[in-house]
């Protein structure tokens, strides 16, 4: 599985994100239900940490963040 | 021999851990510190290190030294929201820059206007604390001064 798959499944699916957009090294997510975020799987998925409040959530990746957002985005 | 990473703006050295942001402060990126700016109107952040500029936001950049050293300079907190708003952009990306080149034209005052945070987090992407020293966490500290020293490890 790729990255941005493992990423995107540990979110809880294309179906639980709202939104999503990177920053310079980070993938800011808006999901439907926090509690089927993955923090583990996250950070099996190469994340360097995860910061979460309410339905935000932050996912740490690196200077790669917009290449693995676009890639989400195409998986979406 | 370690790499000095410039203050990319002017104004009062922090340590990371009083970014408010908690990727920031907890160093889930990286090590590094931070830079109250000076809230002077117009300001131009400048480029850390020698490299390219392999990324490049309005609001944050990342340039890359050719041993593969990543600074990240980032100009305020939540900053991305501003959609580049406020933020001229003196170079491309993949630039190649000069420690001391202008790369953005910013005013924190403005940020501030807007309910954000303009601290500056100065990271060292991929790096462990032990290889940053002489961090300057207090204090004034001028554009293109020493904000810390970068003992880089390139991989292989």
């Amino acid at each position: 599985m790729s990255n941005a798959e493992q990423i995107l499944a540990a979110l809880g699916g294309a179906d639980n994100i709202v939104e999503i957009e990177p920053c310079i090294t980070r993938l800011r997510a808006e999901v439907d239900d926090p509690s089927l975020v993955n923090e583990a799987g996250l950070k099996a998925a190469g994340a360097h940490g995860v910061v979460k409040a309410g339905t935000a959530v932050q996912v740490v990746v690196g200077p790669e963040a917009d290449t693995i957002a676009s890639d989400i985005e195409d998986l979406m | 021999m370690s790499l000095p990473v410039l203050a990319p703006v002017a104004g009062r050295g922090l340590p990371l851990a009083r970014v408010p942001d908690p990727a920031f402060s907890a160093a889930l990126v990286g090590p590094g510190a931070a830079i109250d700016p000076a809230r002077d109107g117009l300001a131009t952040a400048v480029s850390p290190v020698d490299g390219t500029v392999v990324k490049l936001y309005p609001h944050a950049y990342v340039v890359r030294t050719p041993a593969g050293a990543g600074v990240l300079v980032h100009l305020g907190i939540d900053t991305v929201q501003l959609a580049g708003d406020g933020f001229e952009l003196l170079v491309s990306e993949n630039a190649t820059v000069v420690a001391g080149d202008p790369i953005v034209e910013w005013d924190p005052v403005l940020v501030e206007k807007g309910g954000r945070s303009s601290i500056c987090p100065v990271v060292a992407l991929d790096a462990v604390a032990s290889e940053l020293s002489s961090i300057t966490e207090a204090g004034p500290i001028a554009t293109g001064d020493v904000l810390f020293r970068w003992e880089h490890r390139p991989d292989g």
